[in-house]
């Protein structure tokens, strides 16, 4: 017992040695470097253009450098170290800290707004009438887990239905297919589901259950620890981005800036915003309270761990209180 | 079968006196009971068997033998291609050991060097062995000279014809001025009327050059034809059955392929390849007694 | 009077007839294409609405079968109200050529929308840039690496298989360890190309080493050729030819790796512009840029071929071409 605790005591030393050591390092290396973060196309996401634009982040004193990446490759160099945050759901940011690149959630940009959503086949008029049939989503991704909750919600459970694994960007050929009774897909897919079969309507969406999924910016503990300072410079910057856009006055521009970053035209993208909800810094902090359910960022973020466990994502439940900083929008 | 009024061992006077200052020379080859067998995974091939023999300084002895009977490793054995498993092999009396360049060799098929122009296939073996090109150049225009081929210098070995190619072969390995000139049936794919010309032009060569030549052929006519002496090997396992001297005297040309001489010694190796008796036994060369016929019978071409 | 008839197994055709079939060989295909784009009747298995009618989900520009179209229309006319209209249409998947050859035309003259965004010439200059370095470096070790390994056993047996145990392992399930190696730039994506490339290169070309002609050292080392110096005088001139042929097919193998490369570290690239805009399904764009990435394949495989003319006079097969 005693050696035992004797080693794990002098284990902890002695990572804490390294660590501290890793850290002055990291801070002689990296205080020269601007602060690279990782975003990629998601309308809460793109929504940093605006600020990388206006040239907010020089203004604000802080030199922070985006990179354009495809959103699977922005988890890979996140993981990889090469960059110092990302911006992801709160479940994927649980799933790359589980793989073992701890991060640190430190602002909510928006919750899906209706761009997540389950697609019925004409005919399927609600989620009570899935009872018995196929469903084609991607298991173990957002849209499994809204199915579920949609279910609980309509009194039923997995058990009463059949879910078909379907990659997400071809659900609009499997519900055209006719096989499957519904789908449930993102935008722009789900879109795409509903105009290959017309008829199909959402019986579901993340409308229905505002911060079933919240997208976050989340932060390697190491950067944040030794550059906190512009942290919280990044973080008064997102208050600006999201008054930007959601100001009538200004936000065609915001819109445009957007719109280009992606490659679309400022009017085919407004819906793709419209179905994501941007959080102000005063929305995010609220948000970022400690409770239950769905409207609490630790609420939801503890719903999509259980469901990662459950579902073999990964095997031990997250420490939320370590996964989540909620100092600098309080600041 | 004895119908020859001449005996290939009769030798005019001319001739004999040729032999004997030949013999008077040096000797440049020499083979002790030379012994090669294969070993493959279907067990084991004699190749050659005590094989032994000599050559003179200039001297030009051809090869001959029935397919298979190790001709081909005879040749490559000497020019150090190959390894041998008993007895020995002495040029000049010191063992061979390797190729080099004292011993030129000249293939069936065509090995130029597709990427050299003909002139410099022919400096190739100069430069290799640290002649400046300079030098090399004068020298190889000089053989290529001898071959006849001096305007086809700058010409890309596919630009040859195939007797073309040979002789810039032979050029080429003249150029380096070996004691002894292996040819390994050199005009074997070869029309016979460019084959005729070409002996005559080996002859020519031989006869201006101090270069012995161990010349392998299955054609009864060229070796009698070129040859001082025929080394006559019978297969399996390759043994040497008889080194004929051949009593046609010097100087050769076609016309003296109906002299009694040349007839006479073309019948004794006619016997030594395909003994009468023997036929029966060689596998390869039975023709099926019951052959099929696939014309009507009506269709006669005979 | 015909001399050559236009199936003779490997005899080359005249001239004009070659030429004929190759421009044949392009405009075949376009012509398919136009046909079954600017043809109403053949295929085009969709209805573009133009007025919705009195079909509640019907929306103008909205892309329906035409089974659908059918039965709501029939739906409208018995039970009464304004009938849809639309016309028939391709799938999205099919812009016509003109779209096309607008888009062609309009990506090159676009300004970027945004203020860090890339002109299209620039995208593709970075494509240009991965697959040239991954080739180059790939070719700088597979080629001396082959080479040997085609020249001595002792190389061949010990690279070899592990090589050909390698090779069949996708080179994109790299992308994670080479983000974590070379970055999220050039880096990884240039492993990637190289991943693709190596173990291919190597293996091709120790075969084209293994195929000179042995007779031909034969002839070398009986000219008084030293085994060291074989490598460099017959190994190595004797096969360029077809080594540089090899180098060719494996150059337009690297570009297959690119779509995979420009997905992996930051988003770039003319495949990265192909996977965006199809995912806001503007294939126009999608189909111009396939056309750039084949224009300057093609482009660089015939300039190479008509170097190779120049450069090997007497390779036979490229002279007789
Ligand atoms: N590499 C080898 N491995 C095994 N056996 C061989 C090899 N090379 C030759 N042999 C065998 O050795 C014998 C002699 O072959 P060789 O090629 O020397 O005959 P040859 O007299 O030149 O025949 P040809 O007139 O047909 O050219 C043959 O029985 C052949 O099968
Ligand atoms: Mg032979």
């Amino acid at each position: 017992m005693s050696s035992s605790s004797g080693i794990t005591g002098f284990k902890q030393l002695l990572r804490r040695t390294v660590l501290v050591a890793g850290l002055g390092l990291a801070m002689v290396v990296e205080a020269a470097q601007p602060i690279k973060i990782g975003y990629s196309d998601w309308p809460g996401w793109v929504a940093w253009q605006v600020a990388i634009e206006k040239g907010w982040f020089k203004e604000a004193g802080v030199d922070v450098k985006f990179e354009w990446f495809d959103y699977a490759a922005s988890m890979t160099a996140f993981s990889a170290g090469k960059i110092d945050a990302v911006t992801v759901t709160n479940g994927d940011a649980l799933v790359t800290a589980a793989g073992g690149a701890k991060n640190v959630m430190i602002i909510v940009t928006d919750y899906s707004n209706g761009n997540d959503m389950i697609v019925g086949k004409p005919g399927i008029k609600s989620l009570k009438d899935l009872k018995g049939k196929k469903v084609g989503l991607e298991i173990g991704l957002v849209e499994h887990l809204l199915l579920l909750n949609g279910l609980e919600k309509a009194g039923l459970n997995e058990a009463d239905v059949s879910i078909v694994n379907t990659p997400t960007n071809e659900t609009p050929q499997a519900l055209a297919s006719g096989s499957l009774a519904a789908i449930g897909a993102w935008q722009p897919n789900s879109g795409e589901a509903m105009k290959r079969v017309p008829g199909a309507k959402p019986i579901y969406t993340s409308a229905d259950e505002p911060g079933l999924i919240y997208d976050v910016l989340t932060v390697n503990p190491v950067s944040l620890s030794t550059r906190r300072a512009d942290w919280e410079k990044i973080v008064k910057v997102w208050g600006k981005v999201v008054t930007y856009i959601n100001d009538p006055k200004t936000q065609p521009d915001a819109v445009k800036i957007m719109a280009g970053r992606v490659g679309l035209k400022p009017a085919a993208y407004l819906p793709f915003l419209k179905g994501t909800r941007l959080l102000t810094l005063e929305e995010g902090k609220q948000v970022m309270v400690k409770a239950d359910g769905f409207k609490s960022l630790y609420g939801s973020t503890k719903i999509v761990d259980d469901f990662n466990v459950k579902y073999g994502i990964y095997k031990k439940p997250q420490d939320l209180d370590k996964a989540i900083d909620t100092s600098l929008v309080n600041k | 079968m004895d119908n020859t009024t001449h005996d290939y061992l009769s030798q005019s006077d001319a001739v004999k006196a040729r032999f004997d200052k030949l013999k008077q020379r040096e000797v440049i080859l020499e083979v002790k009971g030379l012994n090669k067998v294969y070993k493959s995974a279907q067990g084991e091939t004699t190749a050659l068997s005590n094989v032994s023999f000599k050559t003179h300084r200039r001297e030009f002895v051809c090869v001959i033998g029935p397919s298979g009977c190790g001709k081909s490793t005879l040749i490559r054995i000497l020019a150090g291609l190959e390894s041998y498993s008993g007895g020995q092999v002495l040029l000049d009396g010191k063992p061979v050991t390797g190729p080099g360049r004292d011993r030129g060799m000249v293939f069936q098929g065509y090995t130029l060097f597709p990427w050299l122009t003909v002139r410099k296939n022919v400096m190739f073996g100069l430069e290799m062995n640290g002649m400046s090109s300079e030098e090399a150049r004068r020298e190889a225009d000089l053989w290529l000279e001898l071959v006849g081929l001096e305007r086809f210098a700058s010409a890309y070995p596919h630009q040859l014809s195939g007797g073309m190619k040979q002789r810039v072969a032979i050029a080429r390995a003249l150029v380096n001025q070996p004691r002894i000139l292996l040819m390994d049936e050199p005009f074997g794919a070869l029309d016979a009327q460019t084959r005729c010309k070409m002996q005559a032009h080996l002859l020519d060569i031989w006869r201006n050059v101090d270069v012995t030549i161990l010349f392998i052929t299955h054609d009864l006519d060229e070796a009698i034809l070129l040859a001082d002496r025929i080394l006559v090997l019978k297969a399996n396992p390759g043994e040497v059955q008889e080194l004929i001297e051949v009593p046609v005297p010097r100087p050769r040309s076609v016309d003296q392929l109906f002299t009694p001489e040349f007839i006479a010694t073309k019948a004794r190796l006619e016997a030594l390849i395909h003994p009468p008796a023997s036929i029966a036994s060689d596998e390869v060369e039975t023709v099926k007694p019951h052959m099929i016929r696939f014309t009507n019978v009506a269709d006669n071409v005979e | 009077m015909e001399t050559t008839a236009w199936f003779a197994a490997r005899q080359e055709l005249p001239p004009n007839r070659r030429k004929l079939l190759a421009i044949g060989s392009f405009v075949l295909p376009i012509l398919i294409w136009c046909l079954v784009s600017y043809v109403p009747f053949l295929w085009h298995p969709m209805v573009r609405i133009s007025d919705p009618g009195a079909v509640d989900y019907f929306q103008a520009d909205m892309l329906v079968d035409k089974a659908v179209f059918q039965a709501e229309l029939e739906t409208v006319q018995t039970q009464g109200g304004a009938l849809p209209v639309g016309e028939l249409s391709n799938p999205i998947y099919l812009p016509p050529p003109h779209k096309v050859a607008e888009a062609f035309y309009t990506g090159f003259t676009t300004p970027p929308a945004s203020k860090d965004g890339l002109w299209l010439h620039q995208s593709l200059w970075q494509s240009i840039q991965v697959i040239f370095w991954g080739f180059l470096l790939s070719s700088l070790v597979a080629v001396p690496l082959g080479v040997l390994a085609g020249t001595y056993s002792a190389v061949s047996r010990l690279f070899e298989p592990f090589i050909e145990f390698f090779r069949y392992l996708p080179a994109p399930a790299f992308g994670a360890l080479a983000v974590a190696v070379l970055g999220i730039y050039e880096g990884p994506k240039i492993a990637i190309i190289f991943i693709g490339t190596f173990f291919q290169q190597v293996l091709i070309i120790s075969n084209t080493t293994r195929k000179l002609d042995y007779a031909l050292l034969e002839a070398a080392l009986t000219l008084g050729t030293s085994r060291l110096k074989l490598l460099r005088h017959v190994v190595i001139p004797g096969i360029l030819p077809d080594l540089y042929r090899d180098q060719r097919i494996l150059l337009g193998w690297a570009w297959t790796y690119l779509i995979v490369a420009e997905l992996i570290g930051t988003s770039s690239g003319i495949t990265w512009f192909i996977t965006q805009q199809a995912r806001y399904e503007h294939f126009e764009n999608v189909y111009a840029a396939i056309l750039m990435i084949g224009i300057i394949g093609l482009g660089t495989d015939l300039v190479l071929a008509w170097l190779g003319k120049r450069l090997f006079p007497w390779d036979k097969p490229a002279n007789k071409q």
